[in-house]
Formats: C-alpha cells, sequence, structure tokens
C-alpha cells in the first residue's frame, strides 16, 4: 500500500480508539443522569424537564460516536454460514467489495444528517417538548459521529484490501 | 413493477447481500438507502438518517447499554460464584443436581439482567469447569448452561420484551410479568429433562461423591444462603420497583446498573481494570445492537412505504384464506427460518411492524405474542447458522468440547423448548395470568 494510505489508517486508528477510549465512560454520564431523575424525584420530590431528552442525547452521542471505536474493537456481527468457513484472504478479498457497500450506506447516511443539521440552524429547530432543548447541538454530535464511522470504514476497506493483496497492513488475531 | 415484487426483491437482496458474510447493519442499511434513493429519488436522501432520530425518541433503548452493562459488571462481581456454591452444595447430592444447580443460576442471573451474554460468560466460566471436573457428560453440560442462559431474554428484566414492547406499543411492564410464568415453565421442562435423563443414564451426571457430601455440615448449608441476599436486593431494586411504580422502566435499568457497581465494591472486586474492560464491553456490544436497529429501522421505513404490511395481510388472509392459527404457526416458521440469516434484533424490526397489525387483527393478544416471540428468539439463540448462544458457547470452550459436541447438545434442550412453545400456544393463560393480575384486564 503507498505511504499516504497507511499512514491515513495509522492516524485514522489512532484518533477513533482515542474517542472511543473517552467515549466508552459516557455510559456513567447516562447512569447519573438517571439516577439522579430517580432519586431526585422520590426523596426530594423534584421534578426534573430535563433528564429525559439529556439521557437520551447522551445515548444518541454514546452509539454514534462510539461507532468507529467499535469497527475497530470488531463488534459487529456477520452472517457467518459461508463466510466462517473462507480463508482470512478469502474473505479480506469478498469484504473489499462489500465495504464499498457499507461506505455507501454511511454516505448516504452524512448527507442525509448533514442536510437534517442545516434545517436546524436555519429554523432554530427545538424539541417539542416542555423542555423544548434546541436540537442544532445534538445533531451536529450525530453528524459527527457519522463522519467518524465514515472515515472508519475507509480504513477498513484499506486493511481488507491490503489483505486481499496479500500484503496486510495492519496486525489482528489470528482467529478473527 | 409492483409494489409487492419491489419487496419481495428488497427483501431477497437483503438476504443475499447478508450471505457475503458484510457486517449485517452494512449490509441492511444499503439495501434500505438503495431502494430509497430508487424508489423516491433525491428527496429520499434523508430516510436513512431520519432512523437515528427515530431513535432519538425511542426513549426505553436507554436500557440496552444499561443491562449489558449490568450483565458484565455482575459477571466480574464474584456474586454467581457465591450463588454456584450455595446451588452445588444444596443440589449436589442428587442424580444431575449440579446441572440442575446449574439451571437454578442461570434463572437467579436472568433475573438480574436483560439479556444472555452474561448467563453465558458467567455459566461458561463458573459451571462449566465444575461440571467436567465432576465427570458430566459433555454434551449434558453444553446443553445445560446454552439453554440455561437463553432464559435471560424471557425472565424480566428483558431487553427483547423492550424492544417489542417497542415496536407493538404495549407497555413493557405487562410484557415483563407476562414472561415470568413462561421462564419458570421453560426452566422447570430443562430441570425435568435433565433429572429423567440423568436417573435413566446415571453416567452422564454423577452425585457428589459421599465423603465430599458429608464434609458440608447442615450449618455449612444454612450459611451458604446468604450467597442469595444480594441477588435478592438487586432484583428488588430494580424489578421491584419498577413493577412497584416508583421508578420508570429507564431509571429501573440504570439502578440496576448502579446496583451491579455496588454489589461487586462491596465484594471488592471493583478494580480500574474491571470498570474499563466493562465499560469497553458495554459499548462494543451497545454499539453492535444499535448499528443494527439503526439499520433495520431505515429498511422497514421503506417498506412501510410500500405497503408491504398490508400486502402480508391481503395475501394472508384473502388470498390464501389461512385460518388465523395457522397464520399464528407460518409466523413462527418464518421467524425460525429469518433466524437463520438474521439476529434477532434486525429479524424484530423488520417484520414486527409487519405482523403485530395482523396479530392484533386476527384477534390475539399482543402481549401474549410477544412471549411466543420471544421463545422462538431463545431457539434461534441456540440454532446454527445463526446463533449468539452458539457463537460465544464456541469462543468460551475448553477445546475437549467439539464443535460437534455443541451442535449435538442443544437438540433435546430445542426439542423441549419448542414443546414449552406449544404448552404457552395452547394455554395462553400461562403467559397472561400474571400481568392480568397485577394490572386488571
Amino acid at each position: 500500500m503507498p505511504k499516504p494510505i497507511r499512514l491515513y489508517v495509522h492516524y485514522v486508528d489512532a484518533f477513533n480508539t482515542f474517542i472511543g477510549k473517552i467515549t466508552m465512560y459516557v455510559i456513567f454520564l447516562m447512569m447519573a443522569i438517571l439516577l439522579l431523575a430517580a432519586l431526585g424525584r422520590t426523596l426530594f420530590n423534584w421534578s426534573l424537564i430535563w433528564t429525559v431528552e439529556t439521557a437520551q442525547f447522551t445515548m444518541a452521542g454514546y452509539y454514534l460516536v462510539g461507532g468507529a471505536y467499535s469497527m475497530i474493537l470488531h463488534s459487529h456481527v456477520r452472517m457467518d454460514l459461508l463466510y466462517g468457513r473462507w480463508s482470512r484472504r478469502r474473505q479480506a478479498v469478498t469484504d473489499v467489495f462489500t465495504d464499498m457497500l457499507l461506505i455507501f450506506y454511511l454516505v448516504v447516511m452524512v448527507i442525509g444528517g448533514h442536510s437534517s443539521l442545516q434545517y436546524a440552524l436555519e429554523y432554530d429547530q427545538v424539541s417539542r417538548s416542555a423542555w423544548g432543548p434546541p436540537l442544532a447541538p445534538i445533531k451536529i454530535i450525530m453528524l459527527t459521529g457519522l463522519v467518524l464511522m465514515l472515515l472508519q470504514c475507509i480504513s477498513t476497506f484499506f486493511k481488507d484490501l491490503a489483505r486481499a493483496l496479500g500484503r496486510p497492513i495492519d496486525r489482528e488475531n489470528s482467529d478473527e | 413493477m409492483s409494489n409487492e415484487a419491489i419487496a419481495i426483491m428488497m427483501f431477497s437482496s437483503m438476504m443475499l447481500l447478508l450471505l457475503t458474510g458484510q457486517r449485517i447493519f452494512g449490509a441492511i442499511g444499503f439495501v434500505a438507502a438503495v431502494f430509497a434513493l430508487w424508489l423516491w429519488g433525491d428527496g429520499a436522501v434523508e430516510m436513512p438518517f431520519n432512523a437515528s432520530i427515530t431513535l432519538l425518541n425511542w426513549y426505553p433503548l436507554l436500557t440496552l447499554p444499561m443491562f449489558i452493562y449490568m450483565g458484565y459488571m455482575l459477571s466480574e462481581s464474584g456474586i454467581a460464584g457465591d450463588l454456584y456454591e450455595m446451588f452445588h452444595v444444596w443440589m449436589g447430592s442428587l442424580h444431575g443436581g449440579l446441572a440442575i444447580g446449574t439451571i437454578g443460576l442461570m434463572v437467579a442471573i436472568s433475573a438480574m439482567n436483560g439479556l444472555s451474554v452474561a448467563g453465558m460468560a458467567i455459566g461458561a466460566s463458573i459451571a462449566l469447569p465444575e461440571l467436567l471436573k465432576r465427570n458430566y457428560d459433555k454434551r449434558m453440560i453444553s446443553g445445560v448452561i446454552q439453554a440455561g442462559s437463553s432464559l435471560g431474554i424471557m425472565v424480566p428484566p428483558s431487553v427483547v420484551l423492550v424492544l417489542y414492547g417497542m415496536i407493538a406499543r404495549v407497555p413493557v411492564g405487562r410484557l415483563w410479568l407476562a414472561g415470568v410464568i413462561p421462564g419458570l415453565l421453560l426452566a422447570a421442562l430443562f430441570v425435568l429433562y435433565v433429572a429423567i435423563r440423568s436417573r435413566l443414564q446415571p453416567n452422564l451426571a454423577p452425585p457428589l461423591a459421599a465423603e465430599e457430601r458429608r464434609d458440608i455440615s447442615l450449618a455449612d448449608k444454612l450459611r451458604l444462603l446468604h450467597a442469595g441476599l444480594l441477588p435478592l436486593v438487586i432484583i428488588f431494586s430494580m424489578t421491584g420497583l419498577f413493577l412497584m411504580g416508583v421508578t420508570s422502566l429507564v431509571e429501573s435499568s440504570a439502578v440496576g446498573a448502579g446496583a451491579a457497581t455496588l454489589a461487586t465494591f462491596i465484594k471488592g472486586r471493583l478494580t480500574r481494570e474491571v470498570i474499563r474492560e466493562t465499560v469497553r464491553k458495554t459499548l462494543s456490544v451497545s454499539c453492535m445492537f444499535m448499528w443494527v436497529i439503526m439499520a433495520a429501522l431505515s429498511f422497514s421505513a421503506v417498506f412501510d412505504g410500500l405497503g408491504a404490511g398490508r400486502a402480508l395481510q391481503d395475501l394472508f388472509i384473502e388470498q390464501w384464506d389461512l385460518n388465523p392459527w395457522m397464520i399464528l404457526i407460518m409466523m413462527q416458521l418464518s421467524f425460525l427460518v429469518m433466524g437463520m440469516f438474521l439476529d434477532d434484533t434486525a429479524m424484530l424490526v423488520l417484520v414486527a411492524p409487519l405482523y403485530i397489525p395482523l396479530v392484533i387483527s386476527l384477534g390475539f393478544d399482543p402481549v401474549w405474542f410477544g412471549v411466543l416471540y420471544t421463545v422462538t428468539v431463545q431457539i434461534a439463540y441456540m440454532t446454527p447458522p445463526f446463533g449468539y448462544n452458539l457463537f460465544l458457547m464456541r469462543a468460551m470452550s475448553p477445546p475437549e468440547i467439539t464443535l460437534g459436541d455443541i451442535y449435538r447438545s442443544i437438540v433435546p434442550f430445542v426439542l423441549v423448548m419448542i414443546f414449552g412453545l406449544a404448552l404457552i400456544m395452547a394455554f395462553p393463560q400461562i403467559a397472561l395470568w400474571l400481568p392480568n393480575l397485577h394490572y386488571g384486564n
């Protein structure tokens, strides 16, 4: 693989790993918001109108921004009836083709997310609830997650391509 | 081209793409995006993204990462080890006693967790080595652990039922209560099978040696019952408070996650390493589920736009003139077939919007159908080629248990589960009695 591609793979993987290792602790933020809502209501009779939506926003950021790291962790299941029986090389050759479809899906997601964000910015879109927070910030976070996922899938594509050509540029466990 | 033909084309291209082994979320998402753009042009470019906005509003989904976290935390806490010792000592003298104890342990774990992964992890790390050491038959062991851990999605709390409740618009509390008796029924059927089998073939499941039993005094036995205390507190703080209406569904899952963390802390095992690994696995599994659900939602939105639900209804009722029970059985069969290609979450998001209106229009109770669906998913978890428990068993079992052993081990348990499914179909009250008692009709 040419040097720019190897550098791309290296830096995208490193960056997404860094972001992922921070994002994985966001679960505690979600837990804290929900516990605050539960304890506040039962013990102190507070009615906090912002907890439900804040927790929902946190969740959206959690899995979308964490998506790229989950690609690195090989979290996503596949139907392995045929795939599981192939050699690692043959798997990589197939992946090169189907990764392009995955990238297509993510490009559509990014375009859709971008146009949805533009709408939110242009019309100062707010959530229809008692609290009514603006929606642009969460849409920016969601779009960021999708863009990172797209970058990561392109990196995955390059890694599969290199393996398909017989010159892997990444190390992976033999049992994958 | 007619809408029906397009819908069939869409479904078959998804199946084909899944066969290539691309990640499920990618395969489904791609088909959804391409068909949306092809059918409705550039205006549909936001359609796949809109699924993420729908998910943003699906509040109950927050239980998913909470239960995943809770499962991993509990398996690190050492609670399961203590519980297992309790079952081990109390049941050890029976034929097949340890296998029965393992099922008991799995029911307890299921009541603390909404997925089957935690049960698998605990079964493979705690019960499996003990059972091997006592010369239990390998196939008996593998079958018991897989079948037992599949109860995780039936006994409340259950993530599968949360997802079903969101799609079918049925209250989750009702669904959870509806899962209690069927879950216990299945556990009892497993126990019955193990007990009968090991009475007929005692070499498959030898009882504890007599001298090992004599070493344990009654006082020791009673002291071991303490192990059950912490789990009871956790179950009460989570499911108990929810059913009493003190906490909301999502809050209760956070309480459960917090309680599991606290329990691990009390047992002195809450190290930095444990926290880091738990949150990493939680992110990994949550992302897997969420991205699949997101892709499946866009697929189902396109499907809906094609009017596939109405077309299916016409086909079953008007054209084939099937009676309600035939339709119900066909639905169950279609779950089993699709379960070979898809994971259950994707399947639920794809098919439930088509099936549930049909189920209701046929006069069946959607709560009851949710329980039937869950049993089918339990079976799908254990049967090749696509079974989560099967994957996990393969990854976690020691080399002396071969793939052939694992595949063969599930056969009797799947038969027992099909029998259980038939019972619940024939007697809906098994599922519906408890929720009707608690909430009224």
